[in-house]
């Protein structure tokens, strides 16, 4: 497995051109902060009804319904679909173990996180792409299109190798963003300490979790053969095995049978899983993949 | 199921070193190169599962070791030469004849290029199946026999004797490999039975005695197997097609010396008729042919008419296939080759030399000078001192003549020629039987051909004395008292003699015939027979034709003191003549015509030729007689079955899995 040091742009132009005609999809409508192009829970000023409720004396005058009033004799406010903002989060796992592949998972992580990103940044979203780990620490929280470039600058500026685990990455962050909204959580899943109480803590924090499971065509058909000693890129765990089409053969088995407890693992949990492989062009997977998944549309 | 063992004790120990070299460094040689992954985590969980049935897995992990063990395992065994014995010699010992005569180059034997390939192979095989204790001797035989090995348990010495063994081209005579081998099983005392001093001078040798051969030989009544146990390995196949020439001769027409007749006899021994061309070659060049069909069994005689061969000429007959196109004038494809060829030598035409000394004898004369005489003989003739010449004597001592007849005369020393005494006695080993008188011809010996054609109980003979020879001497002419005409060998010459006179000399010296035979119609035709079987007139024209393997004795004349005797036009090979001109000459196996030069000039003619029924039959015996016995095809005889090959083949096998399964792993 090769290591290749990208040099490829995260966006292209055309992409970008494509992306600002798309929209994330919450399944899930939030609370923002702001006034924002999303419809919120809360009722305010947009020219979307929602509903009447009497009067109670220090409502601004401005909402009540004069008309029923009229009719009625009493003062009824009209309330109105508030449109608020949506915090949208992309987490890029930056383990060691997504530095491997052609390209890199690490930087289709990142091409993805800059995609679903600027997608954000053109609906008004808060917008906030960080690596999982201590570099997170002093990743930007965005709005509107002019933070494409100041994006791009943090996701140029993220190194691969920062061997925090899944659950210890998670609760950092959850610690740090109290907020709701759209998560996508960008990793390779490779944690032998497992995947789930991270994606448990983050549902439990009520947000719309999708996990995008980057995956590299060298990890799905492993091209070495014979007497190897396998050596982990993370934590130096040595295994001794003499591959052949046998354990080739159980080794994907185990692969699908893993993936297949991911899916299980997220579907019962109403996370959004998308195995996103790195040879796909991340052009396809947002144009194309994620809309036809539902991430967006 | 038992085992021979090919390796010493301590070569088994150095090869059970190879399986622990190959464990050893199977365990030494397996260092695993070390690869950078994302993560063991899904590799680390395909191992636990592994694992988990882990005996199938270790031999997954091993199988090629394993392979190799395996490889190693079965060239052990494959070393100890597994098989099942067929049936076991209760001798222990073995006396293989070889028949390594003429027939056995027929190439019906299957697989095997001809019948001896076959049978040697068979023995091959016998020889790779003895046993340790187990000792054997191997004698060819065809018209003679050989000891190629004596008795031995050294298996390489038997193959390298049976490798040496050759297919000849002479007849078959078995008595002598028999011999060999009864001299070894059977040994003779030292006096007669039931002598109380008899000993014996030594152990008898019981042997199996199996005779490889296709039977074409003479049953063997005066044998006596004794401690033999003798076995009949058949040869052959019973459909073998063979047609051969069982004869072939040529010889100028007495009438007319400048034509010659060539004779043949073809016989198709196989069983199913044969269709071929019968072609005359003289001196190579092809000169007649014929066609011929001929049924199974059948024989035919051919006759070719050569006119105006004057000169010497060798004589090629061929058997031809019959086609057309390409296989026109191809040597017959039949299973006996060397019986489709038969050569014959035609000498020149030439005439004997007669010198006779004589006081004069008017019918000896005209017997000489008659027409028919005339053609083959110029006679010299010389009154009796001419005897004590010193040109006599030189003529004598070379044998410049073909005869010399002394009419009523004796020289001192005898000639080295034939001779012909008239009324006279050649030696002192010759005498005066009766006293003379006068004599009635009672008996003629008409097979000798000298006395041919001849009617002669009309004679009327005045005086006459039966005569006594030396050993040997045959009557020709007997009469009332005694033989009247006797001949008598002497030293490779022959001497005639007749007992009494023609004519005779008056006291005044005047001739008086003593007998009528001179007006007798049988007087000149016995002179011409004189001439042609005694002057030796008759043989001069055809070339003696001789067996292969025969010692070849001819008689050139004196005077030269080598020749040199070719086959066809091959290379000369040197001979250095004997005493009076004889030369032998014994490199003799090879049919063909042979031309006998000295000084560039041809001396003689002669060709060897497998004229041998027995040969040419060679359709194999079931049965054959061996002193009382009736030896039987024994067919095949069973050998011992061997399975190292197979095994061989599984290692070679084992050793490409193990190749594959490696290729597989590393690619």
């Amino acid at each position: 497995m090769s290591v290749t040091t990208e040099s490829i742009p995260l966006l292209s132009p055309d992409l970008l051109a494509k992306l600002e005609r798309l929209e994330l999809v919450s399944r899930k409508v939030f609370r923002g902060r702001m006034k924002g192009e999303r419809r919120s829970k809360r009722k305010g000023q947009s020219v979307e009804f929602a509903d009447f409720r009497n009067y109670v004396p220090g409502d601004d005058l401005r909402l009540i319904d004069w008309n029923l009033y009229a009719r009625l004799d009493h003062l009824f406010l009209k309330l109105f679909q508030e449109e608020e903002d949506l915090h949208v989060y992309a987490l890029i796992d930056c383990s060691e173990s997504m530095n491997f592949g052609t390209p890199t998972k690490f930087h289709v992580a990142k091409q993805m996180a800059a995609a679903l990103g600027y997608i954000g940044l053109c609906r008004a979203d808060r917008v906030s792409v960080q690596a999982l780990g201590n570099q997170g620490r002093r990743a930007p929280v965005l709005r509107g299109r002019s933070g494409l470039w100041k994006m791009l600058q943090y996701l140029e500026s993220l190194d691969s190798g920062d061997n925090v685990s899944l659950h210890d990455g998670v609760k950092d962050f959850s610690l740090r963003n109290t907020g709701t909204g759209v998560i996508v959580l960008i990793t390779d899943l490779m944690d032998k300490s497992g995947y789930e109480a991270a994606l448990r803590m983050l549902v439990g924090r009520r947000m719309d979790v999708y996990v995008m499971h980057i995956l590299s065509p060298e990890e799905i058909d492993p091209p070495v053969r014979g007497d190897r000693r396998l050596i982990d890129s993370e934590d130096g765990d040595e295994t001794e095995i003499t591959i052949n089409n046998y354990v080739l053969e159980r080794y994907k088995s185990t692969l699908q049978s893993f993936l297949s407890g991911v899916k299980t693992f997220c579907s019962r949990r109403s996370i959004a899983y998308l195995p996103v492989r790195t040879d796909q062009p991340v052009d396809d997977v947002m144009t194309r993949y994620l809309r036809k998944r539902g991430v967006v549309r | 199921m038992n085992w021979i063992s090919t390796l010493l004790p301590w070569q088994w120990a150095l090869f059970a070193a190879v399986p622990i070299g190959i464990v050893l460094l199977y365990f030494l040689k397996l260092r695993r190169e070390p690869v950078e992954i994302p993560s063991t985590y899904l590799w680390s969980r395909t191992v636990e599962d592994l694992h988990v049935n882990s005996l199938f897995q270790r031999i997954r992990q091993n199988l090629l070791l394993l392979l190799q063990l395996l490889a190693v395992a079965l060239a052990a065994v494959a070393l100890l030469r597994p098989g099942v014995q067929g049936e076991s010699t209760s001798q222990g010992r073995k006396v293989f004849l070889l028949d390594a005569s003429a027939s056995m180059m027929a190439t019906d034997a299957g697989e095997e290029r001809n019948r001896f390939e076959l049978a040697r192979k068979m023995i091959r095989d016998q020889i790779d199946d003895m046993e340790e204790r187990e000792t054997a001797m191997l004698v060819t035989f065809s018209d003679r026999a050989e000891v190629l090995q004596s008795f031995t348990s050294d298996r390489g010495r038997l193959r390298a004797a049976l490798q040496r063994a050759q297919v000849t081209n002479r007849p078959t005579d078995i008595v002598g490999a028999l011999e060999a081998a009864d001299g070894l099983a059977n040994p003779r005392r030292s006096s007669t039975t039931g002598d109380a001093n008899d000993v014996q001078v030594a152990d008898p040798m019981p042997a199996d005695l199996l005779i490889f051969s296709d039977g074409g030989f003479r049953d063997v009544s005066e044998f006596n197997v004794g401690n033999l146990v003798p076995t009949y390995l058949q040869v052959g196949s019973d459909e073998a097609r063979n047609v051969a020439i069982t004869a072939f001769s040529a010889d100028r027409n007495v009438e007319k010396p400048g034509d010659a007749q060539a004779f043949a006899t073809i016989v198709n021994f196989g069983t199913a008729a044969e269709t071929f061309n019968l072609s005359l070659y003289v001196d190579g060049a092809w000169r007649e042919s014929e066609s011929l069909t001929l049924a199974p069994a059948e024989e035919t005689g051919v006759t070719f008419s050569l006119a105006g061969q004057e000169t010497a000429a060798s004589l090629e007959l061929r058997l031809e296939s019959p086609g057309s196109g390409a296989s026109r004038d191809q040597p017959l494809d039949d299973d006996l080759t060397i019986d489709n060829f038969a050569y014959a030598g035609l000498r020149p035409l030439r005439t004997v030399s007669v010198l006779v000394v004589t006081e004069g004898n008017k019918p000896l004369e005209i017997g000489l000078t008659t027409d028919s005489a005339a053609k083959v003989c110029i006679a010299d003739f010389q009154s009796p001192g001419y005897l004590d010449s010193p040109e006599y004597l030189a003529r004598a001592e070379a044998g410049l003549d073909d005869l010399i007849i002394f009419d009523r005369c004796q020289p001192k020393e005898l000639p080295q020629t034939n001779t012909f005494f008239i009324g006279a006695l050649p030696s002192d080993q010759w005498q005066w039987a009766s006293d003379p008188g006068q004599t009635i011809l009672v008996d003629i010996d008409r097979t000798h051909p000298m006395m041919q054609y001849l009617e002669l109980f009309s004679l009327l003979i005045f005086e006459g004395r039966s005569v006594s020879g030396p050993t040997g001497t045959r009557e020709l002419v007997g009469g009332d008292n005694g033989t009247v005409l006797a001949l008598a060998p002497r030293d490779g010459y022959q001497d005639l003699v007749l007992g009494f006179e023609i004519i005779t000399s008056a006291a005044d010296g005047t001739p008086q015939t003593n007998t009528n035979w001179y007006a007798e119609r049988s007087w000149p035709v016995f002179l011409l027979n004189v001439l042609r079987h005694l002057a030796g007139a008759a043989d001069a024209t055809a070339a003696p034709s001789f067996l292969p393997g025969d010692t070849i004795r001819l008689r050139v004349e004196s005077q030269i003191e080598s020749v040199g005797i070719a086959r066809g036009s091959g290379t000369p090979e040197t001979v250095r003549t004997g005493n009076s001109g004889s030369v032998e000459f014994v490199d003799s196996d090879q049919p063909g015509s042979y031309r006998v030069t000295a000084d560039e000039k041809l001396v003689d003619l002669f060709s060897i030729n497998l004229f041998s029924r027995q040969e040419s039959q060679i359709q194999p015996r079931e049965t054959f007689e061996l002193g009382y016995e009736t030896i039987e095809t024994a067919g095949m005889i069973e050998t011992r079955q061997e399975y190292w090959r197979w095994i061989l083949a599984a290692v070679l096998v084992v050793l490409a899995i193990e190749w594959w399964l490696y290729n597989r792993r590393i690619a």
